[in-house]
C-alpha cells in the first residue's frame, strides 16, 4: 500500500540532472520574453540605467548577439566563474550583492531547520508512544492546527503582538545597528532579533517532522524487538528512545533534508515580514525594482543551497545506514 | 542494564540542549530590553541619534555612488559641505564665509573659510573649489548641472571667482548651495568616480565623519567631525536605520529611533504623546500628465472635459484619507503665498459638464460610453506600480479611482502597471495617452512654474502653445516689482487652468515625528536643490 | 481489501473538521454574490469604518467592503486551489500510468525526470516565472501544476505497478484487453481514494502558494486575492483596521488551507494499513 509521504532515496545523478533544470529554466524564461535578450534578461528599467559601455559589456560577456546555443555555453562558463550577471539596482555583481545578505538567510534557516526537526522529533516520540491517549490527541490537533497558517501570517502575528503591543521583541532587522554590543551581548541581541521570526518558522515546519515521527513511532513500537525490550524490564523512557526512537531517528532526519526546500521558502516570506537583512528581503526589494538578474540570482542560489544540503544528507545516510545504498 | 545509565542520556541530552536553546531565547526576547536599558551609562557617551528611514539603503554616502534620489543626496550632505547652505531662514556661509555677485563679469566671487580642513587633516583651499567644479563638468553628477559654469578660477588660497556662460538667477540655489566640494588630493586620480567605493571617497569637510554603512542592515552611522569650522556639533553620533513606514510610530513609542515620517493618520496621536509634529508644506504636487501632443488630447475642450470628470476633492478623501490638500487647477499649492484662489476654483466635480463637451465635440454616448465614429472612445492611463518611497505618490488605488471616475464619465480608460522609471521615460518620449505622477519643489520661487509647464524634463507639463502663457512665464521672469510680479504670477494660474495641460490631483501632507533632543526643521525650498526632509545638517549642530 | 474509505475520513475528528471547511469554503465562494450586496471594486463607504451593519468587517483603506473582499478572495484562492489540483492530477496520472504500463526506456527517463523535479522547490521556480511573465490567474494555474505533478506521479506509478500484477487487472490482460481500456476501467477507480488524497495534498499547496505570492505582489492585479489583501492590510497596522481586515483574511486563509490538511490527513491515515489497524486496536 503506498503512503504518499514515502522517503525514496536519491542518487547524485538525479542532483545533476535537476541542477541541468534549473539552469535551463534560468535561462530560457527570461528569453520567451519579447524584445533582445539583452532587453528581456535585464528590464528596460535597468537598460535605462546600465551605461552604453556596460551594456556592450555585458552583451559580450553572456554572448548575447549570438545564437541561443552559443548563448546557453557562454551562460554555463560564466556561471562556473561565479558571474551571475549584474545587478542594476545595487550597482554591483550579483554575487557580490548576494554574498552579503546569504549568511543570515543561512543562520535563520539553519537554526529553525535543527530546532523544528529536534523539537518535531521529541514531540512525535512523545506522542506516538502514548498514541490515542488524551496528550497524542491535543499534540495532533495542536501541530495539525498551527500546520494550517502560513508562515507569513503567523509572522505578522507575533510582529504585532510581541513587537508592537509588548514591546519585548524588536521591530525589525537582524541586529541592534552600532550598539556596540560584542562578545556575549552580540549574541544575544542577535538571538534576540532572531526570536520571532524563528518561532514563527519552527511552530509551523516541525509538522512534519512531528508526524513521520509520530508514525514511524506507531510502527516501530509494534515490532517484536519492543516487546522483548519490554519483556527484559527496559524502562518505558529507555524503550522509547533508545530503542523505538533511534530506528525513527535516521528517516526523521532524512525528511529535514527533503523539508530544508520549504523552510527555505518559508523563511523568504518570514524575512519580508520582519525586514530581516536576508535573502528575502532582497528578493522582494528586487521584485519591487525589477532587478531581474538579481531575482534569478537570488533563486539559484538558493536551489543550489537546498540541492547541496539534500545531496549532503543523502550521502550522510547512505554511509549510516549500508541498507539504504543497497536499495538504490 | 549498563546502558540504563550512561546511553538514555543521550535523547535526554539533546533534549536539555534544545531546551536550553528555548530558553535563551525567551530570555533573549524577553530579558534584553531591561538589559538594555541598563547598560546605557548616563554621561559617559551621548546615546546614538536615530534617524528612520524606510527604505534603508541609499547608497554608499560619496557623491557620485548615492542613490540618485533625495535621501541619498541627505546622506552625502553630512559629509560633503559646499560652498553655501540653507538654515530655516534662508542662506547661510559654509565653506564661502561670504559671496558676491559681480554683474559687469557676470561671476560669482566667493571667500572661503581659511579654518577648514578635511577629515584626513589636509587643509581646504580654493584648489579644491577649482578642482570640484572642474571634475564635476568632466565627470557628471546628477544633483548639479554645470554647464552654466564657464570657468572656476582661484584669485588666491582662499579666494574664488565662478564666471558663468549667461545670466543664471538660480546659481545660488542650484550650484553653490547644491554642488559638494570634493578634496583634490584624493579624487584627482581618480578616474571612475562611481567605483570609488574606498573610505577616502568619504572624506569631506562637513560636520559629520561617516564611521560605517551597511548595505544589507540598510543602516548609516556618523560620528561628528570635532575639528568642524564650524563648531564640533552638538550630536556626537548620529545614525540612519531601517524602519517600514508602519513601524514608524511603534519604533518612536519605543524611543528607540528619534525622528521617523509617520503617517498622517497616527501622527496626532503622537504629537498627543509629546512629541514634536512637524508637518511640512504641501510641496509635493501629484498631477494627471496628459498627452497634448496626440488626438484628441490635443484639444484644450476635451483636456477640460477630464478636470471636470476627475473629483480631485474624492481623491484627497479616500485615497489620501483626507490628509492632503485638493489639487489647485492653476498648479500653486494653498499654502504657497502665491496662490490664486481663483484658479483653484475652477473645473468643480461635474460629470454632466465633462459629457456636455464631449457631446459639443461630436462623441455620442451609447451603453455608458463615448463614441466618435464607431470608434470608442478608450484612453491608456499609466500607473506606477510597487514602492517609490514617496509617501503620496500616485499609484495602483490612485489609477483604479481615476479610472472609475473616466468610466462614470463615460470614457474607457485601460490601466498600466509599471515601474516608476520607466513611467517617467515613456512620459518622457511621449508614449502615453495619460499617467499619474508628480513631483516636488512647488514651495520655491515661482521660477518653479516656468520649470513645470514649458521646461523640458519629464515632470513639466512642456506646454508651449499658448503664446499668451509663453509670454507671461517670460514676463514673471523678468519682473523685480513684487507686486506686479503678484499679478503675473496670478494671471499665469488662471491660464494655466484654462489650458489645463496637466492636471494638479492633490499635495500629500508629509508628517515627521521627534523627540525634543535636536529641534529639526523643513528647510525653506529643500535641502540643496529641493529635498523635502527636516534632515538639515545644520539643526545638529551648535 | 476493500475499505470503506469515506467512512474512515469523516468518522475520524480530523477529517470531519477538514471536510467541513472545505465545503464551508466552497460554500462561500460560490454563493459569494448572494452573501454581500457590494461589488468588490465599489468605494462604498469611508475609508477604515469601523464594523457595522452594513460593512461587517469595515472598510479598507480606500472605502471597499473587506467583507465583499474576503468573498471573492475565497473564489481565487480555491479557483486556484482546485484547478491546480485537477491539472497536476491530470499530468500525474498520465505520467504514472504510462510509465508503468508502456515501461522500459521510457519508463526509466521518465522517473529520472520526476526524481529529478521532486528536489526542485517548487515556489522559488514560480516567483522567477511569474516576475517574468506577469502572469494572469490562468497562468498561474499552469505555472503551478507544472511543478507539482512529479510527486504524484511517482505515486501512482508505483500504485500502478502494484495493481498490474493483481487478480483483476492480471486476468483481463490475459484476455486481451487494450491497454487504454485496462488503464481506465481497471486502473483508474482502483487508484481512486490515492487520486482524492493527492489532489488535497495538490490543492492545498496551491493555495497556500497563490497566496504567497500575491502576498508578494506577484499576481493578476485586478483579481482580488487574499495574499494581496494582507500585503496592503500589513501597510496600516498602526491602526486599528488590522483587527478586521488582516486577522480575517490570515485565518480565512489558514482555515482554508487547514480543511485541506486535515482531509488529507484523514484520508492518508486511511490509506495507509498499519496505521489503520491499529486505529481499530486503539479503540479496544
Amino acid at each position: 500500500m503506498p503512503v504518499i509521504k514515502t522517503i525514496k532515496k536519491t542518487s547524485p545523478v538525479n542532483y545533476a540532472v535537476a541542477l541541468f533544470i534549473i539552469l535551463t529554466i534560468n535561462f530560457i524564461i527570461p528569453r520567451l520574453m519579447p524584445g533582445d535578450p539583452l532587453q528581456a534578461i535585464y528590464g528596460n528599467e535597468a537598460l535605462l540605467v546600465l551605461t552604453p559601455e556596460l551594456q556592450e559589456e555585458l552583451c559580450r560577456r553572456f554572448s548575447l548577439d549570438r545564437p541561443l546555443g552559443e548563448q546557453y555555453a557562454a551562460y554555463l562558463f560564466s556561471l562556473c566563474r561565479g558571474d551571475l550577471g549584474y545587478s542594476y539596482f545595487y550597482n554591483a555583481p550579483v554575487l557580490k550583492v548576494i554574498s552579503g545578505f546569504l549568511p543570515w538567510t543561512l543562520l535563520l534557516t539553519g537554526l529553525a531547520s535543527f530546532l523544528s526537526t529536534l523539537s518535531g522529533f521529541f514531540l512525535g516520540v512523545e506522542s506516538g508512544s502514548r498514541r490515542g491517549r488524551a496528550l497524542d490527541q491535543c499534540l495532533l490537533g495542536g501541530i495539525m492546527f498551527f500546520s494550517g497558517f502560513p508562515d507569513f501570517f503567523v509572522g505578522i502575528i507575533l510582529l504585532l503582538f510581541f513587537g508592537v503591543f509588548l514591546s519585548l521583541a524588536p521591530l525589525s532587522g537582524a541586529l541592534t545597528p552600532y550598539a556596540g554590543h560584542s562578545g556575549l551581548m552580540l549574541v544575544i541581541d542577535i538571538l534576540h532579533h532572531l526570536a520571532l521570526p524563528l518561532t514563527a518558522l519552527v511552530m509551523v515546519r516541525l509538522t512534519a517532522t512531528y508526524l513521520m515521527t509520530r508514525s514511524a513511532m506507531i510502527t516501530t513500537l509494534g515490532e517484536a524487538f519492543i516487546l522483548t525490550a519490554r519483556a527484559k524490564g527496559c524502562p518505558e523512557r529507555t524503550v522509547r528512545y533508545r530503542h523505538a526512537g533511534r530506528n525513527t531517528l535516521l528517516p526523521v532526519v532524512t525528511a529535514a533534508g527533503l523539508q530544508f526546500a520549504h523552510l527555505v521558502t518559508g523563511t523568504l516570506f518570514i524575512e519580508i515580514v520582519f525586514s530581516y537583512p536576508g535573502l528575502g528581503s532582497l528578493l522582494y526589494n528586487s521584485l519591487l525594482t525589477r532587478d531581474y538578474p538579481l531575482m534569478a540570482g537570488i533563486l539559484l542560489i538558493i536551489t543550489i543551497v537546498v540541492l547541496t544540503i539534500n545531496l549532503l544528507l543523502d550521502i550522510l545516510y547512505s554511509k549510516i545506514d549500508p541498507r539504504v545504498a543497497q536499495c538504490m | 542494564m549498563r546502558t540504563l545509565f550512561s546511553k538514555p542520556s543521550t535523547p535526554i541530552g539533546l533534549f536539555a540542549i534544545s531546551l536550553l536553546a528555548l530558553a535563551l531565547l525567551v530570555l533573549a526576547a524577553t530579558g534584553c530590553n531591561t538589559a538594555k536599558k541598563g547598560d546605557r551609562p548616563a554621561g559617559l557617551q551621548d546615546p546614538i541619534y536615530t534617524i528612520a528611514d524606510p527604505a534603508g539603503d541609499w547608497g554608499f554616502p560619496s557623491p557620485f555612488a548615492h542613490y540618485s534620489r533625495g535621501p541619498g543626496y541627505v546622506r552625502m550632505s553630512f559629509i560633503f559641505d559646499t560652498l553655501i547652505w540653507k538654515d530655516n531662514q534662508g542662506y547661510i556661509p559654509a565653506l564661502a564665509k561670504s559671496w558676491e555677485f559681480l554683474k559687469d563679469e557676470n561671476a560669482y566671487l566667493f571667500l572661503l573659510q581659511d579654518q577648514a580642513t578635511w577629515h584626513d587633516g589636509h587643509p581646504f583651499t580654493a584648489k579644491d573649489v577649482v578642482f570640484s567644479m572642474d571634475y564635476m563638468k568632466a565627470h557628471s553628477y546628477e544633483w548639479v548641472n554645470l554647464g552654466v559654469v564657464k570657468k572656476a578660477e582661484a584669485v588666491d588660497d582662499f579666494t574664488v571667482k565662478l564666471y558663468l556662460n549667461r545670466p543664471y538667477a538660480p546659481f545660488l540655489e542650484h550650484i553653490a548651495g547644491t554642488a559638494p566640494i570634493l578634496p583634490e588630493h584624493i579624487w584627482k586620480d581618480i578616474q571612475e568616480p562611481r567605483q570609488f567605493l574606498q573610505k577616502e571617497a568619504l572624506i569631506g569637510t562637513g560636520p559629520f565623519k561617516l564611521k560605517d554603512y551597511s548595505k544589507e542592515q540598510g543602516t548609516y552611522l556618523y560620528e561628528a567631525y570635532s575639528q568642524y569650522y564650524q563648531g564640533t556639533p552638538k550630536i556626537s553620533r548620529l545614525k540612519f536605520v531601517k524602519v517600514r513606514n508602519e513601524m514608524a510610530a511603534a519604533a518612536l513609542r519605543q524611543k528607540q529611533v528619534n525622528v521617523a515620517q509617520v503617517p498622517p493618520e497616527i501622527a496626532g496621536e503622537l504629537k498627543k504623546e509629546g512629541l514634536r509634529k512637524l508637518t511640512g508644506r504641501h510641496d509635493w504636487v501629484a498631477k494627471l500628465m496628459i498627452n497634448h501632443q496626440k488626438a484628441p488630447l490635443d484639444s484644450v475642450e476635451f483636456r477640460q472635459a477630464l478636470a471636470y470628470a476627475i473629483d480631485r476633492r474624492a481623491l484627497v478623501a479616500t485615497c489620501q484619507r483626507g490628509h492632503g490638500l485638493e489639487g489647485s487647477p492653476g498648479l500653486v499649492p494653498p499654502d504657497n503665498s502665491w496662490f490664486n484662489a481663483r484658479a483653484a476654483a475652477a473645473y468643480p466635480y461635474d460629470c454632466v459638464k465633462a459629457a456636455e463637451i464631449l457631446a459639443g465635440l461630436g462623441y455620442e454616448k451609447k451603453d455608458g460610453c463615448f463614441k466618435k465614429d464607431g470608434q470608442t472612445l478608450e484612453l491608456e492611463l499609466l500607473i506606477s506600480g510597487g514602492g517609490t518611497g514617496v509617501s503620496g505618490f500616485p499609484g495602483e488605488r490612485e489609477g483604479e479611482m481615476v479610472k472609475e471616475m473616466l468610466e462614470t464619465a463615460g470614457i474607457k480608460i485601460n490601466l498600466r502597471s509599471l515601474e516608476a522609471k520607466i513611467l517617467d521615460n515613456l512620459v518622457n518620449e511621449w508614449k502615453f495617452d495619460l499617467a499619474l505622477s508628480g513631483h516636488g519643489g512647488m514651495g520655491g520661487d515661482p521660477e518653479t512654474l516656468n520649470k513645470v509647464i514649458s521646461g523640458k524634463a519629464f515632470i513639466s507639463a512642456r506646454f508651449n502653445r499658448s503664446d499668451e502663457l509663453n509670454l507671461l512665464l517670460e514676463q514673471q521672469m523678468k519682473e523685480t516689482d513684487q507686486d506686479r510680479r503678484r499679478e503675473f504670477v496670478n494671471r499665469i494660474q488662471e491660464v494655466y487652468a484654462r489650458e489645463m495641460p496637466c492636471l494638479p490631483l492633490y499635495y500629500p501632507t508629509w508628517d515627521y515625528l521627534s523627540d525634543d533632543r535636536v529641534s529639526l526643521y523643513f528647510t525653506p525650498q529643500g535641502i540643496g536643490s529641493g529635498v523635502p526632509q527636516p534632515l538639515n545638517k545644520m539643526s545638529f549642530l551648535n | 481489501m476493500h475499505v470503506n474509505y469515506w467512512r474512515e475520513v469523516h468518522t475520524t475528528s480530523l477529517g470531519r473538521i477538514g471536510l467541513g471547511l472545505i465545503i464551508l469554503m466552497a460554500a462561500t465562494a460560490a454563493l459569494a454574490p448572494l452573501l454581500t450586496t457590494c461589488q468588490p471594486s465599489a468605494y462604498t463607504g469611508a475609508p477604515f469604518a469601523a464594523p457595522s451593519a452594513q460593512h461587517w468587517l469595515g472598510t479598507n483603506d480606500v472605502g471597499q467592503d473587506i467583507w465583499t473582499h474576503l468573498l471573492y478572495g475565497a473564489r481565487t484562492s480555491l479557483a486556484v486551489g482546485s484547478g491546480v489540483a485537477l491539472l497536476s492530477l491530470c499530468l500525474s496520472v498520465l505520467a504514472g500510468c504510462s510509465s508503468a504500463l508502456l515501461g522500459g526506456l521510457y519508463d526509466r527517463l521518465l522517473m529520472r525526470l520526476v526524481d529529478a523535479l521532486i528536489i526542485i522547490p517548487p515556489v522559488i521556480v514560480a516567483i522567477l516565472a511569474a516576475a517574468y511573465l506577469r502572469p494572469n490567474t490562468i497562468l498561474l494555474v499552469f505555472l503551478l501544476s507544472a511543478f507539482s505533478w512529479p510527486g504524484g506521479a511517482r505515486v501512482i506509478r508505483a500504485q500502478t505497478l502494484s495493481l498490474k500484477e493483481r487478480m483483476p487487472v492480471y486476468a483481463a490482460r490475459t484476455f486481451g484487453a487494450s491497454r487504454r481500456r485496462l488503464l481506465f476501467s481497471h486502473i483508474i477507480p482502483d487508484l481512486g481514494p490515492l487520486l482524492i488524497a493527492l489532489m488535497i495534498q495538490d490543492a492545498r499547496r496551491a493555495v497556500f502558494m497563490e497566496a504567497g505570492l500575491s502576498f508578494l505582489g506577484v499576481c493578476d492585479p485586478t483579481i482580488v486575492s487574499w495574499g494581496k489583501m494582507m500585503q496592503h492590510a500589513l501597510k496600516f497596522v498602526y491602526m486599528d483596521v488590522w483587527r478586521w481586515w488582516l486577522l480575517p483574511t490570515g485565518f480565512a486563509l489558514s482555515l482554508t488551507i487547514m480543511g485541506f490538511t486535515f482531509t488529507g490527513f484523514a484520508l492518508e491515515s486511511a490509506l495507509n494499513p498499519r496505521l489503520r489497524k491499529e486505529v481499530s486496536h486503539a479503540g479496544n
